[in-house]
């Protein structure tokens, strides 16, 4: 997709000691980053916090043990069951799969309908999914808000208003990713050659026929970009999570969020709120040793039409 | 084909983004400018069929020109605005041109490096920089300068009163420049890389230095995309609230000089005040900035344009 000409040709434009500087002024540049990111995954395994190069410390697995049992305080006193942590990871997958179903049948088809027919709006609508995916989310969480809270006060029966919290939240959140995904998706319909539907509806195959068993197979990495936006964007979520789901009904999010608002810092413990980040962190870390370049790739095709 | 068959089945394939549209983001639109007429207070929600006329653009404009505090959420919009914007466009740029010349294998780390704080977590890019500026000899900003002999004793940098307001302005600027850097990162980066190889070769045969290649060839090729991301990134800082909302609910910056007209919307709605009429008057104002905003962008994109027809159709 983007040609890689230059090096192959050439190769880079600085080289020599020229470029050993330049890449010196990079890491300098990075270093808050890298100690940053480091401090936190260090510290998970520490017996203190290793915030610099000069803290000597040992290396433990007790934040990451004390994390599972819920002895999140200095005096090792329980104050989740194990049962309650492994419940916090479970609702941070049930909101990160249920944002990737609900963005991949939402943006699949549409997507497929924007590079492949012509209607009426198709333009006009195209440009107002853009106008969406920047639309100011605070506008619209209040807005939804209230739909959420108005609906479940006055037909929701109260055994039943957990799942639809998660129920809520899964579409609301999903629904922010809706308009990239398209855009997204989109790009790689474009991508794929329009002979091969055209043998399918030759044949008398339908619309459905000619998307499901020719175009979809061949946008196998596009539904995988799409996916793995979507968990993550599922898996990240703070603000919805914190809002729509009731107080017991934790994610990993909403449990660190707990323990480092404003007050509560006492009975939390920092090399431990360490562990539980960098266990947060793991997914993220792992898409990206895994699927580097198409995560750069799709980034820099959201530009175009 | 017919028209009628054809049109019904583009809606069969648009339907479900149709629907998930329509009430995730036209209907709440109208609700909150619904609710900014009200007395919405707490979700009380029998209040919402009561009006008051615009007695919350009212209060809004009486907080923003008489109120210390709503002037001061003004200014901590526009630095926070202006300079992380500066930030995240020069910012990019600089990415993007240092790692274009540089060896692809090590580009290709700091690229995705740059990217990680876009794709960590909220509440874990939270706790890093809470670690970060923790008011403690353990922090590790207090630490290095400490260690440097450049401070005698820690410092609490986002709420210390004697520092204020700039220091917090710094954190928020700083904490959202490096999840915005990436952004302009990319897309320049990738509009270096469409650059047809044989000019660079011909620039370089004729004896053009680097600078000289990016001065001429690089910057000026990347004019075009450098507006495109500076409205882009304009509309987005304008909007953005949820890694402002993280630094000021966890106090590594003060309350107030963290809050942006975007986090006071939601702090109005959701905080401890719970205001919600006066929080949507607010949020519609922020509606308006943002549909100007992005309006402009499509214009400047030249849209119409650089829309494909859509392929093959029947």
């Amino acid at each position: 997709m983007m040609g890689n000409g230059k090096n192959e040709l050439m190769g880079p434009l600085v080289t020599g000691y020229k470029s050993y500087i330049l890449i010196g002024v990079l890491l300098l540049v990075s270093l808050p980053l890298i100690l940053a990111y480091s401090t936190l995954i260090i510290t998970s395994f520490a017996n203190t916090i290793v915030s610099n190069p000069w803290v000597k410390f040992n290396f433990t697995f007790d934040n990451w043990i004390a994390f599972f049992r819920g002895e999140l305080s200095t005096t090792h006193a329980r104050i989740y069951t194990t049962g309650e942590i492994l419940r916090m990871i479970g609702n941070t997958v049930i909101v990160a799969a249920g944002v990737t179903a609900v963005v991949l049948g939402g943006s699949a088809t549409s997507a497929y309908a924007y590079s492949r027919m012509k209607y009426r709006w198709r333009k006009g609508s195209l440009k107002l999914l853009l106008l969406l995916h920047a639309f100011p989310g605070v506008a619209l969480i209040v807005g939804v808000y209230t739909i959420y809270y108005y609906t479940l006060v006055k037909y929701i029966p109260p055994q039943s208003r957990t799942l639809y919290s998660f129920f809520f939240v899964i579409l609301a959140r999903a629904s922010l990713e809706i308009p990239m995904s398209i855009w997204i998706l989109k790009g790689f319909f474009d991508r794929v050659p329009w002979e091969l539907e055209w043998s399918v509806l030759i044949d008398g195959g339908s619309r459905w026929t000619a998307f499901r068993h020719a175009v979809l197979p061949l946008v196998k990495p596009g539904i995988a970009a799409v996916a793995i936006f979507a968990f993550l964007a599922g898996w990240e979520d703070l603000i919805y999570v914190m809002i729509f789901l009731p107080p017991n009904q934790k994610t990993l999010a909403t449990f660190i969020e707990g323990q480092l608002a404003s007050g509560s810092l006492e009975t939390s413990y920092l090399p431990i709120m360490a562990a539980a980040g960098t266990l947060y962190l793991l997914p993220t870390i792992l898409f990206f040793i895994f699927t580097q370049r198409l995560l750069l790739e799709t980034m820099s095709g959201g530009l175009k039409g | 084909m017919k028209l009628g068959h054809k049109l019904s089945n583009a809606t069969f394939f648009l339907l479900p983004a149709i629907i998930l549209i329509a009430a995730f983001y036209i209907l709440p639109l109208i609700v909150t400018t619904w609710i900014s007429f009200t007395p919405l207070r707490d979700w009380k929600i029998s209040q919402l069929t009561e009006f008051v006329e615009l007695e919350n653009y009212r209060a809004l404009y009486k907080f923003v020109t008489t109120h210390p505090l709503g002037s001061l959420v003004l200014k901590t919009t526009i630095v926070f605005v202006v300079f992380t914007l500066i930030v995240n466009v020069l910012g990019g740029l600089l990415l993007a041109i240092a790692t274009y010349v540089i060896e692809e294998r090590v580009s290709l780390g700091f690229r995705l490096l740059w990217l990680i704080p876009r794709m960590t977590p909220l509440a874990v890019f939270g706790l890093i920089w809470y670690y970060f500026f923790y008011g403690s000899p353990q922090g590790t900003l207090n630490a290095f300068l400490l260690k440097l002999g450049l401070i005698d004793q820690p410092t609490f940098w986002g709420t210390d009163p004697n520092l204020l307001p700039w220091s917090a302005w710094s954190i928020i600027i700083f904490v959202n420049g490096l999840v915005g850097v990436s952004y302009g990162m990319i897309i320049f980066y990738s509009a270096f890389k469409s650059l047809p190889p044989e000019l660079l070769i011909a620039a370089k045969v004729d004896g053009a230095s680097t600078w000289q290649i990016v001065r001429h060839i690089l910057i000026p090729m990347a004019r075009w995309h450098l507006v495109f991301v500076t409205v882009w990134q304009l509309l987005s800082l304008v909007t953005s609230y949820t890694h402002l909302f993280v630094l000021v609910d966890w106090r590594i910056v003060d309350e107030w000089y963290g809050t942006t007209w975007a986090l006071f919307v939601f702090t109005e709605a959701f905080g401890t005040v719970k205001n919600q009429g006066l929080a949507a008057a607010a949020a519609v104002i922020l509606v308006i900035i943002g549909s100007l905003l992005g309006l402009l962008t499509l214009r400047i994109m030249r849209f119409d344009k650089i829309t494909l027809e859509p392929k093959g159709d029947i």
